[in-house]
C-alpha cells in the first residue's frame, strides 16, 4: 500500500466537492437519465429543422416559397405545400411514436429502486431520486444506480467485485477494496456522523481512472482511486452488500458519459439514393433550360407575342422569369414522397425485424430489436463482419468438459455426441447438468481399483486445491466464487465427481474426498501471471508431505517434467485432441518437496517478497526455481461454451461470402481455441501469428509473409492471420498499415487478440476506409461499443444485463445466431425492396414529369401543365402512393428457406449490382421512353379532336387526363413487374391505385361549381370514361409500354439464368418435393450451387517462423491479474467458518 | 404442461402470417415459357383489334378544305387590325364524289394557333363564365377591362379571340338551284359545358344581367347578341362561344360548328354533289402565320377516324406475335440445355 500513502495529501485540481451528509450543499445533476430525441416544447423547432436539413425537403420548401411569387407558378399556389405538409405531419407521428417508446425506457430506468440513507435511516427511494453525497447500499446481483465511492461491505478487507463486462467486456469480477479509515463505518449512526467532503475531478469518461481525495474531519486526508470507486451499470457480484457514497449522477455518470450519441450512421443506399437525386436534379435543371431555349427560340419564330394572347402588363418572357416557371413545372421529377415512403417502408422493415419469432429467445423472452430503421438495407450489403468473442461468439459460461490422468481419457462421449449436439443447438447458455463432465468411467475405475486410481485421486485433490475460489455455503449446497471462471469449472467439475472443496481458512483448506474429510495447509500460493501460465500452490498434505501442485500450459508444463514422469506422450495426443475441439486445456502436475529443499527456497522467497525494485521479477524467478521435476497427472479439458448454432452460422456466413474478423480484448489463447471450436479455423489452416515489439520488426515479419503469399496476395486463402493489440498498434502504422491490410484481407480468417477498445474501433475503421465494404460489427459489451457505433452496422447483443452494447447498437439480437436471419433474410430481402421502392420511385416521377417536357414542345414552351394542377399534385401522395410500399414492405425476391439454405444468394445483394448510378440512369431511360409513348401514343390518337360519339371536340385536359389514366395504369402495372411475389396487399395497391384514381376522376370531374375546385376539370370524367379511345388505348398503350419490359426481362431470364432465378424456379416447381425429400434433393442441388463456394487450400511454402503449421495448442486460462490485492492475500483473507458480519440490511426501513 | 404452452404460443397474435411474413404470394417468373401463350394471346388480340379499326377508320368520310389560300382577298383585309368592321365574304365550292351517309358534322380547323399557351389558357374567369359574378375579371389579363375601365364579359383572352367566321354550305342541287344545307347551331358543346359550367346570371333580362360590363375588344357586338333568336343559345350558354371556350390541346385543332339537320334531301346524310361553302372571312390567321378550313365528316361508333390507332394495334400485335415466335424459338433451343444442366 505503500504508493497510496505516498499520494497522500497529493494536491489534484479537483473539479467538485461533495459534502458528506450535508445534502443542500451538494447540488449536482440529477440521477435521471433521459435519451429521448424531443420534449414537449423543442419538438416542434428541432423537428422542423430536421426535417429541413435534408436537402430533398428544404427544396420541395424552396419550391413552396418560389410558388408564392405571384404568376410565376403554372400548377397555382398551394400543390407542393399541401403534399409537402402531408409528408412532414406523417414522418412526424413516427418520430413522435419512436420517441414516446424512448421516453418509456427511461421512466423505466429511472424509476427502478435503491436504498439510501436517508434521516438516519435506510429507504427504499427510486433511482432518479438519487443525489450526490447520498450514502447508498447495494446488494448482490444489483446494478449499480449511480458512480460512488466505496465506504464499506459485506466481505473481508471491505473488498467487493463487480461484474464490469457491461462497462470493458471484461470476463473476471473487479476487486475493489474500500479504504481502510472507512471499512468500518457499516452501522447507520456511523455514516451519519460521517463530516468532511470528498474532492474529485469532474466528471469524465475514463473507466479506469479517478482522482479524488477524502476530507474527513479531524483526519488527514485521503486520497481516493479507481480502486474504490464503483460505476454505474456494474453489477455487484459476490458481496453481500456494499455502502458508498454517490459522486456523480445521471449524465455525469462515466457510464453516461461514454453513452455518447450515436452517430447518425447513413447507408449506401442513402448516399447512392442522394446521389441519384442530385442526377435527377440535374436533369431537372437541364430540362428546364431547354424549355426556355425553346421558349426563345419559339419567340423568335413568331417575332411577337400572337396577337390573341394580348399585350401582357409586365414582360413575362425574361430568361430567369422563365426558368423559375420551368422549374416549378418539373420540380416533381424529384420524388417528393420517396423520403417519407422510405421512411414508413424502412420502419415497417424494422417492424418485420422485431416481430420476427426466429429471432425470438425464448430464454430470456427477447426479441430482435432494431433501434435505428435507417441501415435495413444495409444489412443485406454486409462484406466484413468483426465479431467480438466473449458473450457474443461464447457464453461466457465455462464448463470442466474432459480430461486426460494417467493418459487415459474421460469425458469424450463421441458415441453421444451427436445427441448431445443436438439439444446443444436447441437450448443455448443454460447451465445444466447435462453439459457437464459426466463420465461414469471415471468412478468406476477410481471405485475399482484400476491401476490408476492414485493418479485419479491425486488429480482430483490437486483440481480442489490448488485454486483461489471462495466456497460459500448456504444450507447443504454451497456455492463457489471465483474471479477466475475456468478455477470455478474445475472447482466445481472435482465436486460432481465426490471431490468437494468446502472451507477455506486463511492458512488451510479442507476437502471432502469422496465423504473423507482432508485439510491442507496452504503454505504458499505461486501466484498465476500471463507470463508464467501456470500458478502453483505449496500445501502440507494431511499426512504432513509437503507438495506442490502446478496447473498451466502444456509448454510450460512440460518444460519443467522430471524424467520419471509418466504418460507423457498420450497426454500429449489427448491434450491435441483438445485444442482441436477449441477445449481450453490445461495441465497439472505435482512434485513432492522434501522439508529441506522447501527450507531453503522459502529463505529466497522472503527475500524476494521484500524487494521494492522489480518485485514481481524477482518473484517470478523466485518461484521458477521451485517449479520443477513435475511428475505429470493429466490434463483438464474446459469447454467455454458457444452460443447455440455458433459454427453452423459462421460456415453459412462465410458461404455468403462474409469475411469474419474475431476482434477480442481476451488472450490470444483463448481467441485460437474459440476459434477452432466455432469452426472458423480448421486443424490444418496454417496460422500466421504476427507478435512483435517493435515498428521494424512488425514491418519485416508483414513484409516477408506478403512475399511469401506472392500471387496469391490479394486474393482469399485458406490462412488464418492472428495479430495481437500490441503488434497491431504497429501495423496500423502509416508505413505498414497497407502491407498489413494487404496480408489480413488474403486470409480467410483474422483473429486480433488483446485489443482495447479503441484498437477494435480502429481496425474497423481502416478496413471500412480501405476496403470500402460495408463493415458489420457485433458485441456484447461496453468494449465493443466503439466498434458498433464506427462500423456501418452495429449489432449488440442484449440480454444478457449489459445494455451498452445494446444502446449503442443499429440492432440488437439475443443470439450471435440471429445474426445468419437478420444478414441473409431480413438484410437481401430488405436491400430487395429498399432499392426497388427507391428506382420505382424515381421512375414514376420521371415518367409523369417528363410529360410535360413533351407537351411543352407542342405548346410553345409557355410552361402550361397538361394534367389539372390537383392531380399532379395527389399523384405521389394518392395514386401512386401504394405500389412502393408493397414494392417496399412485401417483396420477397425468394423464400426465406431458399436465402437460408443457400447463402450465395446473398451475394447479389452484397455486390450491389442492383442498385447504383448505372441503373438508375438505365430506369430513367426506361421511364423517358414510358412517357414518350405515353404522350405521343395518346397525343396521336386525340389529334383529330374527333374522338366523341356525338363529334364533340374535346381540349387540351380531356388529353391529359386521357394520360394520366395511361401512366396511373403504366405505373401501377410496372409495380406489379418489378414485385416478384405478389400477396394479397399487392393486388390491392395495383388494382386499388387504378380504382382509385377512375373513382377521384368521376368524382372530381362533378364538383365545380358546387365546391370551388377545378372548373377545367367540369365534365371530363362523364366524357372521358364513356368515350371509345379511352378504353381503347387504355388497353394499347400500358401494353406497348410495358410489354417491351417483359420481353426483355423474359429474355434475360431465358438466356442468362441468375442463380436467383434457377432458385426461383426450383421453388415454384419442386415446393412439394422439396419438403418431402428435402435431405435428398438438397446436397445435389448443394453440388451444383456451391460452384464458387469453398476456397482452395492453400499451397504456400512459408518461409518464416511467425507461421505455425503445426497443431494447435489449447491452452487458455482467464485469472485477474495485477488487483488492487494478490492472489495470496485474497485466498489469504477468507474464511469461511466464521460467519460474515451482520447484515445491516435487516434493518432498512422499506417504503 | 409443454402442451400448454404451446397452445399459448399458437394463441399469440404476434405469430400472424403478416408479421413473420410467411403471407401465400404468387411468385411472378418472367421466363420465355411463362409468358408465351399470355404474349400470343395479346398478339392476337391487337391483330384483331386493329382489324376491326382499320374497317371502321375507312368507312368514315371526310372532307377538309382550307380556306386560307382560298380566300387570299380577305385574308390580306384581316392582316390590317384596322379593317376589323369590313365585310369581307368568300366562296369555296367543291364536289362530294360520294355521299356521307348519317349524321354529318361540320368543323373549323385552325393550324398554328396556340390555344394552349400558358397565359391564354389563365386568361379566362370561370366564376364569371358560371353567372356567379359577372364583374369577375381577376384572371383575366390582359383581357380585364375595357380601355373606359367597365369589366370585360366575357373576359379574358379566350374569349376574345373567339373564332367569328360565319361558314355556310350550299347544295348545288343543279346549277340553278343551290339549296341551304340545313344545320343545327346547338349541342355541340359538352352536356355539364352547358348546363354546369356556363350559366347566364340570373336576370330576367339578358342585357340587363350585362349591364355595366363591356364586350371583349375584338368581339363586333356584346355577348348577350351572339344568337338574338335563340335564348338558350345566347350569353354564356352560346354554344359556339362555348365551344371556343374549350382550349385545344395542340396548335392545330378542330372545332365542332355545326351539326347537319337531317331533313328533306338530307335525311340520309349529304348526297353526293357539288356544294360551296359561303364564309364570312372575319377571323384573322395570317397575323399569327396561321391557317383555317373547314371540314365535313361522319362519324363511326368510336368517334371520328381512328386510323393511328388501328395502325398501333396492329403493329402492336404484329411486334407482339413476332416476339412470341421468336421467344419459342429460344424457349425450345434452351429447354434441351436445361434439362441436361439439371440433371
Amino acid at each position: 500500500m505503500g504508493w497510496r500513502q505516498s499520494l497522500q495529501g497529493a494536491d489534484v485540481p479537483m473539479g467538485r466537492t461533495i459534502y458528506l451528509n450535508e445534502p443542500l450543499r451538494n447540488a449536482f445533476c440529477e440521477n435521471s437519465i433521459s435519451t429521448a430525441k424531443y420534449s414537449m416544447w423543442s419538438f416542434l423547432p428541432r423537428y422542423l429543422y430536421l426535417q429541413f436539413s435534408k436537402t430533398a425537403n428544404a427544396f420541395f420548401l424552396f419550391i413552396t416559397i418560389l410558388q408564392q411569387i405571384p404568376d410565376v407558378s403554372p400548377t397555382g399556389k398551394y400543390t407542393t405545400l399541401v403534399p409537402l405538409l402531408v409528408i412532414l405531419v406523417i414522418s412526424g407521428i413516427k418520430e413522435i411514436v419512436e420517441d414516446y417508446k424512448r421516453h418509456m425506457a427511461d421512466k423505466l430506468v429511472n424509476s427502478k429502486n435503491t436504498i439510501v440513507l436517508r434521516q438516519n435511516a435506510w429507504q427504499m427511494i427510486l433511482w432518479k431520486e438519487v443525489n450526490v453525497g447520498d450514502i447508498v447500499k447495494a446488494t448482490n446481483g444489483q446494478f449499480l444506480p449511480a458512480d460512488m465511492v466505496l465506504i464499506s461491505s459485506s466481505e473481508p478487507q471491505a473488498t467487493c467485485f463487480v461484474a464490469t463486462s457491461n462497462l470493458d467486456g471484461e470476463t473476471n469480477l473487479k476487486i475493489r477494496q474500500a479504504l481502510s479509515e472507512t471499512a468500518t463505518m457499516k452501522t447507520e449512526k456511523q455514516l451519519s456522523n460521517l463530516s468532511g467532503k470528498i474532492k474529485c475531478e469532474e466528471p469524465n469518461f475514463h473507466f479506469n481512472s479517478f482522482a479524488g481525495t477524502l476530507y474527513l474531519n479531524e483526519k488527514s486526508p485521503i486520497s481516493i482511486g479507481p480502486d474504490q470507486v464503483l460505476l454505474r451499470g456494474t453489477q455487484l457480484k459476490n458481496t453481500e452488500w456494499i455502502l458508498g457514497i454517490v459522486v456523480y449522477t445521471g449524465f455525469e455518470t462515466k457510464f453516461m458519459q461514454n453513452a455518447v450519441k450515436s452517430p447518425l450512421k447513413r447507408s449506401k443506399v442513402e448516399k447512392v439514393t442522394n446521389m441519384q437525386i442530385l442526377v435527377l436534379f440535374l436533369l431537372l435543371l437541364v430540362m428546364s433550360l431547354v424549355s426556355c431555349v425553346g421558349a426563345i427560340y419559339w419567340k423568335d419564330r413568331y417575332r411577337a407575342e400572337p396577337w390573341y394572347i394580348g399585350k401582357s402588363d409586365y414582360d413575362y418572357h425574361s430568361f430567369g422569369f422563365d426558368l423559375l416557371v420551368f422549374i416549378i413545372l418539373y420540380h416533381n421529377l424529384i420524388p417528393i414522397s420517396l423520403l417519407v415512403t422510405l421512411e414508413i417502408v424502412k420502419y415497417i422493415q424494422a417492424l418485420f425485424i422485431n416481430w420476427d419469432e426466429d429471432m425470438h429467445f425464448k430464454g430470456s423472452n427477447v426479441y430482435a430489436m432494431a433501434r435505428t430503421s435507417n441501415l435495413n438495407e444495409e444489412l443485406g450489403q454486409v462484406e466484413y463482419l468483426f465479431s467480438d468473442k466473449t458473450g457474443t461468439l461464447t457464453c461466457n459460461v465455462m464448463t470442466f468438459k474432459k480430461c486426460s490422468i494417467a493418459g487415459i481419457t474421460y469425458g469424450d462421449l463421441s458415441s453421444k455426441s451427436d445427441d448431445g449436439a443436438k439439444g446443444f443447438s436447441q437450448s443455448p447458455c443454460f447451465i445444466s447438468d447435462t453439459y457437464e463432465f459426466n463420465d461414469p468411467a471415471l468412478l468406476q475405475n477410481f471405485e475399482n481399483d484400476h491401476p490408476t486410481k492414485e493418479y485419479i485421486k491425486e488429480f482430483l485433490t490437486l483440481l480442489c486445491v490448488c485454486h483461489t475460489v471462495v466456497p460459500e455455503r448456504e444450507g447443504n449446497n454451497i456455492s463457489y466464487q471465483a474471479s477466475s471462471p475456468d478455477e470455478a469449472a474445475l472447482v466445481k467439475g472435482a465436486k460432481k465427481l465426490g471431490f468437494v472443496f468446502t472451507t477455506r481458512m486463511p492458512n488451510s483448506v479442507t476437502i471432502e474426498a469422496m465423504g473423507e474429510e482432508l485439510t491442507f495447509e496452504i503454505l504458499n500460493v505461486l501466484e498465476f501471471s500471463s507470463n508464467r501460465k501456470r500458478m502453483s500452490i505449496i500445501v502440507r498434505t494431511p499426512e504432513g508431505r509437503l507438495r506442490l501442485y502446478c496447473k498451466g500450459a502444456d509448454s510450460v508444463i512440460y518444460e519443467r517434467l522430471s524424467e520419471n514422469s509418466l504418460f507423457v506422450e498420450e497426454t500429449l495426443v489427448h491434450l491435441e485432441n483438445f485444442a482441436k475441439e477449441g477445449l481450453r486445456t490445461l495441465c497439472v502436475a505435482y512434485i513432492d518437496l522434501t522439508e529441506i529443499e522447501y527450507e531453503q527456497w522459502l529463505v529466497m522467497y522472503k527475500k524476494a517478497i521484500t524487494v521494492v525494485k522489480d518485485r514481481m521479477k524477482t518473484l517470478e524467478d523466485c518461484y521458477d526455481s521451485i517449479e520443477k521435476k513435475f511428475l505429470l497427472l493429466g490434463a483438464t479439458a474446459i469447454e467455454d461454451r458457444l452460443q447455440a448454432r455458433v459454427p453452423e452460422t459462421i460456415t453459412s456466413l462465410l458461404k455468403a461470402n462474409i469475411k469474419i474478423w474475431v476482434l477480442t480484448g481476451d488472450k490470444q489463447e483463448t481467441a485460437i481455441n474459440i476459434a477452432y471450436s466455432c469452426k472458423l479455423l480448421s486443424g490444418q489452416m496454417p496460422r500466421i501469428q504476427l507478435n512483435a515489439n517493435s515498428l521494424e520488426a512488425t514491418q519485416q515479419v508483414i513484409s516477408q509473409n506478403c512475399q511469401d503469399l506472392g500471387a496469391l496476395l490479394g486474393k482469399e486463402n485458406d490462412l488464418a492471420l492472428i495479430i495481437d493489440g500490441k503488434t497491431l498498434k504497429y501495423a496500423l502504422h502509416v508505413e505498414v498499415r497497407k502491407c498489413f491490410l494487404n496480408l489480413a484481407l488474403s486470409c480467410r480468417t483474422v483473429l486480433c487478440c488483446r485489443l482495447s477498445p479503441l484498437q477494435k474501433a480502429e481496425i474497423v475503421d481502416v478496413v471500412k476506409k480501405q476496403v470500402k465494404a460495408i463493415t458489420l460489427a457485433i458485441g456484447d459489451g461496453a468494449n465493443d461499443v466503439g466498434m458498433i457505433q464506427t462500423a456501418h452496422v452495429g449489432v449488440g447483443i442484449s440480454g444478457n444485463e449489459g445494455m451498452l452494447a445494446t444502446n449503442n447498437s443499429d440492432y440488437a439480437i439475443a443470439q450471435f445466431s440471429y445474426l445468419e436471419k437478420l444478414l441473409l433474410v431480413h438484410g437481401a430481402w430488405n436491400y430487395f425492396r429498399v432499392t426497388k421502392c427507391i428506382l420505382y420511385c424515381f421512375y414514376k416521377n420521371v415518367v409523369l414529369y417528363i410529360i410535360e417536357l413533351w407537351f411543352a414542345i407542342v405548346n410553345g414552351f409557355s410552361g402550361q401543365i397538361i394534367f389539372e394542377r390537383w392531380c399532379i399534385s395527389l399523384y405521389n401522395v394518392i395514386f401512386t402512393s401504394l405500389p412502393p410500399f408493397t414494392l417496399g414492405i412485401f417483396e420477397r425476391c425468394c423464400s426465406q428457406e431458399s436465402l437460408l439454405r443457400y447463402p450465395q444468394l446473398y451475394r447479389i445483394s452484397q455486390t450491389g449490382d442492383i442498385f447504383n448510378i448505372k441503373v438508375l440512369w438505365i430506369q430513367c431511360i426506361n421511364a423517358i421512353v414510358h412517357s414518350f409513348i405515353l404522350f405521343w401514343l395518346p397525343a396521336k390518337m386525340l389529334e383529330h379532336d374527333m374522338v366523341l360519339q356525338s363529334g364533340y371536340t374535346t381540349d387540351y385536359l380531356f388529353l391529359g387526363n386521357f394520360i394520366y389514366t395511361y401512366v396511373v395504369v403504366t405505373v401501377c402495372l410496372k409495380a406489379g413487374l418489378e414485385t416478384m411475389s405478389w400477396n394479397k396487399f399487392t393486388h390491392f395497391a395495383i388494382w386499388g391505385s387504378i380504382m382509385i384514381w377512375l373513382g377521384f376522376f368521376a368524382v372530381y370531374s362533378s364538383l365545380w361549381p358546387t365546391v370551388p375546385v377545378a372548373p377545367e376539370m367540369t365534365g371530363q370524367g362523364s366524357m372521358a370514361l364513356v368515350c371509345p379511345h379511352f378504353w381503347l388505348g387504355f388497353f394499347i398503350v400500358p401494353i406497348v409500354c410495358l410489354i417491351q419490359n417483359v420481353a426483355w426481362k423474359s429474355i434475360r431470364n431465358t438466356c442468362h439464368r441468375t442463380l436467383l432465378e434457377e432458385v426461383r424456379e426450383m421453388e415454384s416447381s419442386g415446393v412439394q418435393v422439396l419438403r418431402r425429400d428435402s435431405v435428398q434433393r438438397s446436397k445435389v442441388e448443394e453440388v451444383n450451387l456451391q460452384r464458387s463456394a469453398s476456397p482452395r487450400p492453400c499451397h504456400v511454402i512459408f518461409r518464416n517462423n511467425s507461421v505455425d503449421l503445426g497443431a494447435p495448442h489449447g491452452y487458455a486460462f482467464s485469472q485477474v491479474e495485477r488487483a488492487v490485492i494478490s492472489q495470496e492475500e485474497l485466498v489469504r483473507s477468507y474464511d469461511t467458518t466464521k460467519n460474515k458480519p451482520q447484515k445491516t440490511f435487516s434493518s432498512a426501513t422499506l417504503e | 404442461m409443454k402442451r400448454k404452452c404451446q397452445d399459448y404460443e399458437s394463441r399469440l397474435p404476434d405469430n400472424t402470417a403478416v408479421k413473420q411474413q410467411q403471407l401465400p404470394a404468387f411468385r411472378l417468373q418472367l421466363t420465355a415459357s411463362e409468358i408465351l401463350s399470355g404474349f400470343f394471346a395479346i398478339g392476337l388480340f391487337c391483330l384483331g383489334m386493329g382489324i376491326i379499326l382499320l374497317l371502321s377508320a375507312k368507312s368514315i368520310k371526310e372532307v377538309e378544305i382550307n380556306y386560307t389560300e382560298k380566300c387570299a382577298t380577305c385574308a390580306k383585309l384581316r392582316e390590317e387590325a384596322t379593317n376589323f368592321d369590313k365585310e369581307c365574304n368568300c366562296s369555296i365550292s367543291f364536289y362530294l364524289p360520294q355521299k356521307m351517309e348519317g349524321n354529318v358534322y361540320l368543323y373549323y380547323k385552325l393550324y398554328g394557333f396556340y390555344q394552349n399557351l400558358y397565359r391564354y389558357i389563365l386568361s379566362r374567369s370561370n366564376i364569371q363564365l358560371v353567372g356567379a359574378d359577372v364583374k369577375d375579371v381577376r384572371n383575366c389579363a390582359p383581357f380585364r377591362t375595357s380601355d373606359n375601365g367597365l369589366p370585360i364579359a366575357p373576359c379574358g383572352a379566350i374569349a376574345n379571340s373567339m373564332f367569328n367566321d360565319t361558314i355556310v354550305l350550299w347544295y348545288n342541287f343543279n346549277s340553278s338551284t343551290h339549296i341551304r344545307v340545313p344545320m343545327v347551331r346547338t349541342e355541340t358543346a359538352w352536356w355539364t359545358d352547358k348546363y354546369v359550367k356556363f350559366q347566364n346570371p340570373a336576370f330576367q333580362n339578358l342585357s340587363s344581367a350585362f349591364a355595366g360590363t363591356a364586350k371583349p375588344p375584338n368581339w363586333p357586338k356584346p355577348v348577350y347578341e351572339l344568337d338574338e333568336k335563340d335564348p338558350g343559345n345566347n350569353g354564356f350558354i352560346n354554344d359556339d362561344f362555348i365551344v371556343w371556350m374549350r382550349t385545344a390541346a395542340f396548335p392545330n385543332f378542330k372545332k365542332l360548328y355545326r351539326r347537319l339537320h337531317r331533313i328533306g334531301n338530307f335525311t340520309e346524310g349529304l348526297p353526293a354533289g357539288s356544294y360551296s361553302f359561303i364564309i364570312n372571312y372575319n377571323f384573322p390567321v395570317s397575323r399569327f402565320q396561321g391557317q383555317k378550313a373547314v371540314v365535313l365528316s361522319t362519324l363511326t361508333w368510336s368517334g371520328g377516324s381512328s386510323l393511328f390507332l388501328a395502325l398501333a394495334y396492329l403493329v402492336t400485335g404484329a411486334v407482339t406475335l413476332l416476339a412470341s415466335f421468336s421467344m419459342m424459338a429460344l424457349h425450345l433451343k434452351l429447354k434441351e440445355r436445361k434439362t441436361f444442366f439439371l440433371q
